[in-house]
């Protein structure tokens, strides 16, 4: 049964209030942070930082990496990139998934309120564990498989084959990123964490799928034949909504339940 | 190490607490709710029977309170949540085989499922209060003599 709040331990307090900007500061902001250290053995608080955006750079994560520099360098997150393509920065962002690095300070028009990727267990600040969602994605078994011997050379695609991995706008299922944005904006997922795959892994499931190359299609079918791990989706669109990369996991769901259907009949 | 982090017990990130949920996520809910109040629905409509069934002292009873305004609107109510589950239900179809299935088309979908709740909410009230008067002579004739008298008039 789902549960629509918070655990006792997990609700979150008020925390420190800390001013960082000039006396002759006039862009300023304030930043509500999560803040949870396994050390402390207290419930999580909600950090605020006010910053003069005149120090830092645009983005969200520029502002998370000011403050870890400049005014608190206990503040935890993961961050790689800075651009958008290895999805280590994502996290709520007033609200919604997104990453950091992408999420313009500026579109934000009251305080910006920053959580991690919604229910998750907590590693520390805004890291969340990821390790289920991994091993879900491992589920899958996210390569190419075959029967047939290996060529000399590539297996080769067509193109049009090719736009079923890459779209024809780069925004196929082969472009994400798994920031699991998108996962961790499912209210199904939420609810069925163990057993619904949530969409970052099923838009990878069809991936694999729909790739003409992998020879397991039918195998991959069976193993999403089951009540949970693919049928808990209610095309709530939060994922399709959510997705970072502009990706659209709600569609891959959608064919492989067509997929599926067509099986059946 | 690993096993110290395995004691900690871990907070759970917040979730419906922070997230700002889309329009199409509200309304995804919404036709679960719908669902749920067309089956109280369906359940009253099963007591009107009963009712009528039961004689003329249970359906006056019945009807007194659905014509009450507590009555009328939750009739209102059942109104609106059948035409938007409708609307809606059809919506799912149309995904189901991956019609609008995306951003932009959600977003349009949107806007139809309201509006056509709207309208067809609005289009049957309008409808059967025009034609109510009917609907209450009916009852009134055989109720009493005097509104009977009334009528003749």
């Amino acid at each position: 049964m789902a549960k629509f709040t918070l655990p006792k331990g997990s609700k979150v307090k008020k925390g420190k209030r800390v001013d960082a900007t000039h006396k002759d500061s006039t862009n300023t902001k304030s930043f509500k942070v999560y803040r949870w250290d396994p050390e402390d053995e207290t419930n999580p608080r909600l950090d605020e930082y006010v910053l003069d955006l005149d120090d830092c750079g645009p983005m969200v994560l520029d502002a998370l990496i000011h403050i870890k520099d400049n005014v608190d360098s206990s503040l935890t997150f993961r961050r790689s990139c800075r651009e958008g393509i290895c999805g280590s920065c994502a996290m709520n962002i007033d609200g919604r998934n997104t990453l950091a690095c992408l999420k313009p300070i500026n579109e934000v028009k009251s305080d910006v309120k920053i959580t991690p990727l919604p229910h998750m267990p907590v590693v520390k600040d805004l890291v969340p564990d990821l390790s289920h969602a991994y091993a879900q994605y491992e589920s899958i078994e996210p390569w190419m498989k075959t029967d047939s011997p290996a060529p000399t050379r590539e297996r080769l695609q067509s193109q049009t084959d090719a736009q079923m991995l890459n779209g024809n706008d780069g925004k196929g299922p082969a472009a994400c990123i798994l920031c699991f944005c998108c996962t961790t904006s499912c209210p199904s997922y939420w609810w069925n964490p163990e057993k619904f795959m949530g969409p970052a892994v099923l838009l990878n499931a069809w991936r694999w799928i729909t790739d003409t190359r992998d020879e397991a299609t039918d195998e991959r079918l069976d193993q999403l034949e089951d009540p949970f791990k693919l049928y808990r989706c209610h095309t709530i669109m939060n994922c399709t909504n959510s997705c970072p990369k502009d990706l659209n996991p709600a569609q891959s769901i959608s064919e492989i339940k067509k997929l599926m259907a067509e099986r059946h009949s | 190490m690993t096993e110290k982090t395995n004691k900690i017990e871990r907070p759970l990130s917040p979730h419906l607490q922070v997230y700002r949920l889309p329009l199409t996520a509200l309304l995804s809910i919404s036709h679960r709710i719908s669902g749920i109040a067309l089956i109280l629905g369906a359940i009253f409509i099963s007591i009107w029977f009963i009712a009528a069934v039961a004689g003329e002292e249970y359906y006056t009873l019945l009807m007194d309170f659905s014509q009450g305004w507590i009555g009328t609107l939750m009739i209102f109510g059942w109104s609106v949540a059948l035409f938007y589950h409708l609307c809606n239900g059809i919506r799912h179809l149309l995904w189901d085989v991956g019609v609008g299935l995306n951003k932009c088309g959600a977003c349009k979908g949107n806007t139809i499922v309201i509006l056509a709740t709207i309208i067809l909410t609005a289009g049957i009230w309008f409808y059967t209060s025009e034609n109510a008067p009917d609907l209450v002579d009916v009852n009134a004739i055989e109720i009493t003599d005097d509104e009977k008298e009334e009528g003749e008039e």
